[in-house]
């Protein structure tokens, strides 16, 4: 009888467990279908074949799938924190960025997984593989050209605040590069700078006083990208595809106005 | 590398010479086993001292493909050895931050499930289990602990160097102790210890002694199957 229930139960477990889309919830549906397996084992008075297939089926594959899946099924970001579109809020990962790129891993099935990182460190990231996928306020250009970047989504504007009376020029901070945070430090403690911010760092620095520094705002055109491994070239299309998608459906505007405004 | 490569060059010839070996030995000694599946049934206890059949079939009747299972395994492992050495090692995987409830259970349970490991081998000729079943077990708790603190600092924890170097004397212990009988004028895989009083943890021979050499065997391989994969190709 029991043996019965369990036996129909089984091609039941084994069909939600192709149906899923997340592979960890697939994964866990696997362990429970072996489980189940070794339970009729154990009905059908086999119990050294019943503790194999628990030992090996049920936990062992398991485990090694997770393993595997934590590796693959994750769509690995880096980038640097930028508050407003990739920050932080405790442990929580917040932004504009993020959001979409949550959605973006949503759709492929995968778990997003981000990746905090200095401004120089994303690009050698991304071709060394360790990332499919860079954010973090990058403007469209300042990258290597053997990275691949999406369409655009963002516009952004370009600001140069500069004090030069220190010896020191900071030259470290030139362009973006390092953390968003040495430059509101040295801000705060009113330091020597000349550095080119995008509108998101800039809003950040702005919370600080600005005075006694120059700010210009440069006549060029620019935008936020995405950048992609390059070996990951269908990850291009498909997030060019995703973010076309979320313009058309008004969904992109509201999440700049929830981020931005 | 080149040293390391050839040093497993060297574990793979010895494995073949020591197989044909045991070979040679039982075509000299051990004629075509003709008993019927009854037959087992009925004299199994009293043959063997092991009260669970499955054992006393796969470990004395059969210790015979029993032994090629075990040379399958090493073989796998040594393969993955082989050829995932040449692969440069990564660290790309080492430091995944998992949570405090996933790291404090896995600390947890890892004694548990190596305790269970344990009875599973120990308890092998009496009730279901036996080294391969321990040996798995104990390896996926391993594995569970590398989901959770990361690969590099289980392989760092549990000296994985030197449980190779182990896993290696244990399969050469299985050998001697399938050989051993040669040298007591007796033909090769024969049982040379006490049956004792069958349901007794001492009891059936040398069946124990297989299972604990093949549960360690099998616990270290898996992790190195693993560990190799995790290392070498930042994957499984």
């Amino acid at each position: 009888m029991t043996q019965t229930a369990l036996l129909l139960l089984l091609p039941v477990v084994a069909a939600l467990t192709l149906c899923q889309r997340r592979r960890l919830i697939a994964v866990i549906g696997m362990g429970v279908f072996s489980l189940l397996l070794s339970a009729v084992y154990l009905l059908a008075a086999a119990p050294d074949v019943a503790v194999a297939e628990a030992a090996i089926g049920s936990a062992l594959v398991t485990v090694i799938y997770v393993l595997a899946i934590r590796k693959t099924g994750r769509l690995v970001v880096v980038g640097c924190e930028v508050p407003g579109l990739l920050g932080r809020e405790g442990k929580r990962v917040v932004g504009l960025e993020h959001d979409v790129l949550e959605g973006f891993a949503r759709e492929l099935g995968l778990d997003l997984y981000v990746q905090f990182v200095p401004r120089e460190s994303i690009e050698p990231a991304l071709l060394r593989g360790e990332a499919d996928i860079a954010a973090g306020g990058l403007v469209k250009g300042d990258s290597a050209q053997e990275l691949c970047t999406t369409p655009v989504h963002l516009p952004t504007a370009k600001f140069r605040i500069v004090m030069r009376k220190g010896a020191k020029p900071l030259a470290e901070f030139g362009g973006s590069r390092g953390y968003l945070s040495d430059i509101v430090e040295a801000v705060r403690h009113k330091q020597p700078l000349d550095v080119t911010l995008d509108l998101a760092r800039f809003m950040t620095v702005s919370r600080q006083d600005l005075t006694g520094y120059e700010v210009e705002r440069l006549p060029e055109e620019s935008a936020y990208t995405f950048l992609v491994n390059p070996n990951r070239a269908d990850l291009v299309s498909k997030l060019g595809a995703f973010l076309g998608k979320m313009q058309e459906k008004g969904e992109l505007e509201a999440f700049i106005r929830r981020h931005m405004s | 590398m080149s040293v390391h490569r050839s040093a497993l060059a060297v574990y793979a010839v010895v494995l073949v010479v020591a197989f044909c070996g045991i070979l040679l030995a039982l075509f000299a000694y051990h004629g075509p086993d003709e008993s019927s599946g009854r037959d087992y049934i009925n004299r199994g206890v009293g043959d063997t001292g092991a009260v669970n059949l499955v054992s006393a079939i796969y470990l004395n009747y059969r210790l015979y493909d029993t032994l090629f299972e075990i040379l399958v395994f090493s073989v796998a492992v040594l393969g993955v050895r082989f050829y995932l050495t040449d692969q440069r090692a990564s660290d790309v995987v080492e430091s995944v931050p998992e949570s405090h409830v996933v790291r404090r259970s896995a600390d947890l349970l890892f004694p548990l499930i190596l305790i269970f490991a344990v009875y599973l081998v120990v308890f092998g000729h009496l009730s279901p289990g036996g080294g391969f079943s321990g040996g798995a077990v104990a390896g996926s708790g391993l594995l569970l602990c590398s989901v959770a603190l990361g690969a590099g600092v289980v392989a760092r924890r549990f000296h994985e160097r030197v449980l190779e170097r182990l896993e290696w004397t244990a399969l050469l212990a299985i050998l001697l102790l399938a050989l051993l009988p040669l040298l007591a004028g007796r033909p090769a895989l024969y049982d040379l210890l006490p049956r004792g009083t069958p349901g007794r943890v001492a009891s059936g021979g040398s069946i124990l002694l297989y299972n604990l050499l093949i549960g360690f065997k099998v616990f270290v391989g898996t992790w190195v199957i693993i560990h190799f994969f995790i290392r070498h190709r930042g994957e499984i």
